[in-house]
């Protein structure tokens, strides 16, 4: 008897639990993400979870939808292409969501991607940057942010108006990130008549990187172009400061120098170095310094670039499903080509340029540690302060 | 040649550093002849212990020292006596079952880790990080150097005390042969848990040595697991000149190898040079020095 | 279990019809991703279960037949389905070099030698990006998109894996296999080349996980030398499967990889969102604490002590579960 009972009960909540999102279809408007929420990119995945979160309760809020209420299903892609891809899976068929938002690390956007091309449903990348998921012809998939190859185009016009360097030593992450950064860069150097000395990759996670960065005084470059992430970045200018490496100026390429960790680690060393970067809070775009003072004080922690592509995204989707005739599939995928809106991330507008579909073009910026703070010097009409350069880094260092 | 000597300057200090997470693995696997496969994990939990005391506490990482150590003696002892000791009582088709215990041990630690601390990247700020002084242009990295110092400190101390003292001799005959041990009337079980706490403890060490020149993040343990039993099989298993050895050794080779073979694949010539000393030179330089 | 064919009949039945059974491609996706670690975790039982070789390098031969499958495409323009015939023989070859190598040594020092040519082959591939694109990866489109041919070829690979360890361990290579293992140097000295055994069932090993690899290339479409050379993700992953089934027993992996895809899945997706958000952030806290929890008091996996959990379920008292011999 009593047995009976267990399976009648477990019976019920099994279909209950098969059914459970038809029922609830018609209130509320379900979006999937996926983000990196445990494993090493972690950090990241919980600034754009809580990024998300914070759009979301304001989209709401302000009945963006009418009396629909949007809701976004995070789910956890661990880092690996593998989990993201089953993560992608049941957020179609399980939660059978209208679109998917998302994709931190470029090999699990590639597999995000192939999920959604395949099953017909839009896919929102918000960070993913690797140049060729929008160069697959996939047409589902859509991207906010610029591809690698566009992060150091704020730095190109710098290069060519001011520093006019000759020489120039890449070194990068072996990364998906890293390894096409660096290519485009070489080619931009190429372009600009650049001379590159010196192009190595390096596993991240390393503790002392001397050796590597002995070949680089050793070529005594005049740039010193870095695409790394976090801490290494840190690493690597204080252990540049350590061996007395002194180019006419360092760039970042990556995330790893606007964070605010660099200045903590890297201290002095991190004094009026350079970085590309796609968006800076003090940017002329409506709300961004809003969005970056609120997340200040809602988590209590600074946000930066990932966040607000992860807000801007937030509200794309929400502008896109404002503006779908329906919740069907191609309806959704219609609105969101026809997207034309202004975010705190800059415009967007999703286009078609060399081999890339879907892609939203957006200019990128120069920003320097002056005084540790992060300033944005390039262009030079929207700065935020004037460029220190040349530098005198044994001053600086000192 | 500048170059040269600098890349040997900077792989003799961060050898200083390896040996020091090596010292630990060599005794553990010289006494209990397993691979501690959570002993990057052990020092990732020092390595938190030195953060929340330096950042609650405002306790130097040099301090730090004096907690992280015993606290992860302690926490040695207590995986030793009550999730190793057990497995050597049952009977299974592998003998390897305790190296894959630790691969669970290091599972739950790192968890356990972020659960707590999440997996925000951390780091300590101290005056020193990254200072050095400078001998004819080329740069010596003073926490490393202090390191390298700890690193013949600690290893003069364990040397003396196996050699010296009632306790470290039972630990030396438990190495050669657990059995004949036991007939003496050595408490075997015993020596395991101090030795694997001793083990924790020299890893601590490490962790808080290096974290003024590193950063810390809950997954940072793996990498230096890897280090540590290359470190182990070039020195030779538990020979604690053997570590300072290898670690120096395996320091050199990689810096080498990053400067002039490449940079992502220094990890890779420190691993070949591995799998050359494990099938031509089994046991190690130990065999050469005899020490 | 072999006692009972009509259970294996059932399952079996149960499996083929499993597609039209469940329409959802998500529990598809999560069947085929445990079917492929079937073969992975048979593989390396046999060559550690049996044979008492125990590799941690299994990611090697998954990471040579996933490149395989990939390099057709990137470098021969043919399609990815030919890593399916070559992944195996190529995965095979690796197989047999590695073993040259590293069967000179034994027990733990086999283990480490596993690692570190683990590491090397990733190393390498990041490295060497003429030839394996380094970290940009290989990415080719799907063949398919139902999931419906992928599953049977996952079926059919795993039960051709473990049909074919089964037939070997009955055959005189598995006496030879478990003789080695129980103590080599007996092996040795009753005539038994230890080596070329050893050789043959890292062979048999390497070559069914190379196929796994080629699998996993056409059907994820993506690989990069850190997804398919992991040591933590395919290598511990491979030896987990076969710790949590049971090492040594024909059905102890295929359990063990059903167990841990359905539980790393479960969790990581806190119940499918019943549970709040943080049991989801614990899914790897919840492997570790299984592995310990296996190790420390089912020393031979769920299928190798089956018989000592029916009497912790039961109750009964009857001390007759092998605690063996007092080692110490």
């Amino acid at each position: 008897m009593m047995k009976k009972l267990v399976m009648t009960v477990m019976m019920i909540v099994l279909c209950a639990l098969l059914a459970a999102p038809s029922v609830w279809a018609r209130e509320t408007i379900k979006v999937g993400i996926v983000l990196p929420l445990t494993g090493g990119q972690a950090a990241f995945g919980e600034i754009e979870r809580n990024s998300f979160e914070m759009a979301l309760a304001e989209i709401n809020s302000a009945k963006l939808l009418g009396d629909k209420k949007l809701e976004f299903i995070f789910e956890d892609d661990t880092g690996k292409p593998e989990v993201a891809r089953s993560a992608a899976e049941k957020l179609i068929t399980k939660d059978q969501v209208v679109m998917l938002g998302g994709g931190y690390g470029s090999s699990e956007t590639f597999a995000i991607a192939g999920v959604a091309q395949q099953s017909a449903i839009p896919f929102l990348v918000n960070t993913g940057s690797a140049d060729k998921i929008t160069e697959q012809g996939w047409d589902y998939v859509y991207r906010l942010n610029p591809a690698a190859s566009d992060y150091p185009m704020g730095l190109e016009t710098f290069l060519t108006e001011v520093v006019k360097p000759k020489t120039a030593a890449i070194l990068y992450e072996d990364s998906n990130f890293g390894s096409s950064s660096s290519k485009s860069f070489e080619t931009t150097c190429k372009r600009l008549g650049i001379n590159v000395v010196l192009s190595e990759n390096y596993s991240k996670g390393g503790v002392d990187f001397k050796p590597l960065l002995v070949k680089v005084k050793q070529a005594n470059p005049d740039l010193v172009y870095m695409i790394s992430y976090l801490m290494d970045a840190s690493l690597l200018m204080g252990q540049s400061m350590e061996l007395r490496i002194t180019p006419k100026l360092f760039v970042g390429g990556a995330a790893g120098f606007t964070l605010p960790e660099f200045p903590k680690k890297a201290g002095k060393a991190s004094e009026n170095v350079f970085s590309a970067t796609l968006w800076y809070q003090t940017l002329p775009y409506p709300g961004a310094m809003e969005y970056f003072n609120n997340y200040g004080k809602k988590y209590g922690k600074e946000t930066e670039y990932h966040g607000a592509e992860a807000y801007a995204a937030a509200y794309v989707i929400a502008d896109t499903l404002k503006r779908a005739k329906s919740l069907s599939r191609p309806d959704v995928k219609a609105a969101l080509s026809a997207t034309d809106m202004m975010t705190v991330f800059g415009p967007v507008k999703f286009t078609s340029y060399d081999k890339k579909i879907n892609q939203n073009k957006l200019p990128t910026y120069l920003v320097q540690w002056i005084d540790g703070k992060l300033e944005l010097v390039w262009p030079k009409k929207i700065a935020s302060k004037p460029f220190i350069y040349p530098i005198d880094f044994e001053k600086t260092w000192k | 040649m500048e170059m040269f000597i600098q890349t040997l300057v900077s792989g003799i200090l961060i050898g200083g550093i390896y040996a020091l997470i090596g010292i630990g693995m060599t005794l553990i696997m010289g006494v209990m002849k397993i691979i501690n496969l959570a002993h990057g994990q052990l020092m990732m939990v020092a390595m938190y212990i030195t953060f929340v005391c330096h950042q609650y506490l405002g306790l130097d990482p040099y301090f730090a020292l004096f907690i992280a150590m015993p606290c992860l003696f302690v926490l040695g002892a207590a995986i030793q006596k009550y999730l190793l000791n057990p497995l050597l009582k049952v009977d299974s088709i592998l003998p390897e079952n305790q190296v894959l215990m630790t691969v669970g041990i290091g599972m739950v630690l790192t968890e356990v880790m972020r659960f707590i601390f999440h997996s925000d990247y951390r780091s300590i700020e101290t005056g020193y990080s990254s200072t050095a002084f400078y001998l004819g242009g080329i740069s010596f990295n003073l926490p490393m150097f202090v390191a390298f110092g700890i690193a013949l400190l600690l290893t003069l101390g364990l040397f003396l005390f196996l050699l010296k003292t009632d306790v470290g001799k039972s630990v030396r005959a438990t190495a050669q042969n657990m059995d004949a041990a036991m007939i003496l009337g050595i408490n075997a079980h015993w020596i395991t848990i101090l030795t694997y706490g001793l083990g924790s403890a020299l890893v601590a060490a490490a962790g808080t040595l290096l974290l003024p020149i590193y950063y810390l993040f809950p997954d940072i343990g793996g990498p230096f697991t890897l280090k540590a039993f290359v470190i182990t099989m070039l020195g030779g298993m538990g020979s604690t000149v053997g570590a300072i050895v290898g670690g120096v050794v395996l320091g050199v080779a990689e810096s080498l190898g990053a400067t002039y073979i490449a940079m992502s694949l220094k990890d890779a010539v420190a691993m070949v040079i591995f799998l050359l000393v494990l099938i031509f030179l089994p046991g190690g330089l130990k065999k050469l020095t005899k020490v | 279990m072999n006692s009972r064919p009509w259970v294996l009949g059932i399952i079996g039945l149960l499996l083929l019809a499993f597609p039209f059974l469940v329409p959802s491609d998500y529990y598809r996706h999560i069947l085929i991703i445990s079917l492929m670690w079937v073969v992975i975790g048979s593989s390396w039982n046999l060559l550690a279960g049996y044979t008492g070789q125990v590799s941690f390098g299994h990611a090697v031969f998954f990471g040579t037949g996933a490149y395989t499958a990939g390099l057709c495409v990137t470098k021969l323009g043919i399609s990815a389905w030919w890593g399916l015939v070559l992944g195996g023989p190529v995965a095979l070859l690796v197989g047999l070099v590695i073993g040259w190598i590293c069967f000179r040594l034994r027990g733990p020092y086999f283990a480490l030698a596993t690692i570190a040519v683990g590491e090397i082959f990733r190393l390498v591939a990041i490295a060497w990006r003429d030839f394996t694109e380094g970290m940009e990866g290989i990415l080719i489109i799907q063949t398919y998109r139902s999931k419906v041919p992928y599953y049977y070829l996952a079926l059919l690979l795993a039960a051709g894996c473990i049909l074919a360890i089964h037939l070997v361990m009955r055959s005189k290579w598995g006496y030879y296999f478990v003789a080695i293992r129980e103590d080599q140097d007996v092996a040795e000295a009753i005539g038994i080349s230890t080596f070329r055994y050893k050789s043959l069932s890292l062979m048999i090993s390497s070559f069914f996980t190379g196929v796994a690899g080629a699998f996993y290339m056409n059907y994820m479409a993506f690989i990069d030398p850190h997804v398919v050379f992991s040591l933590h993700d395919v290598s511990i992953m491979a030896i987990l499967v076969g710790i949590i089934g049971g090492v040594g027993t024909l059905w102890g992996p295929p359990l063990g990889a059903l167990v841990m895809v359905w539980l790393q899945e479960t969790f990581r997706s806190s119940f499918f969102g019943l549970l709040p958000r943080w049991v989801s952030e614990a899914h790897v806290l919840v492997f570790g604490l299984l592995v310990i929890f296996v190790i420390r008091y089912l020393a031979n996996g769920i299928v190798g002590d089956w018989a000592h959990i029916k009497q912790l379920i039961f109750r009964s008292k009857a001390a007759s579960f092998s605690t063996g011999g007092d080692r110490s």
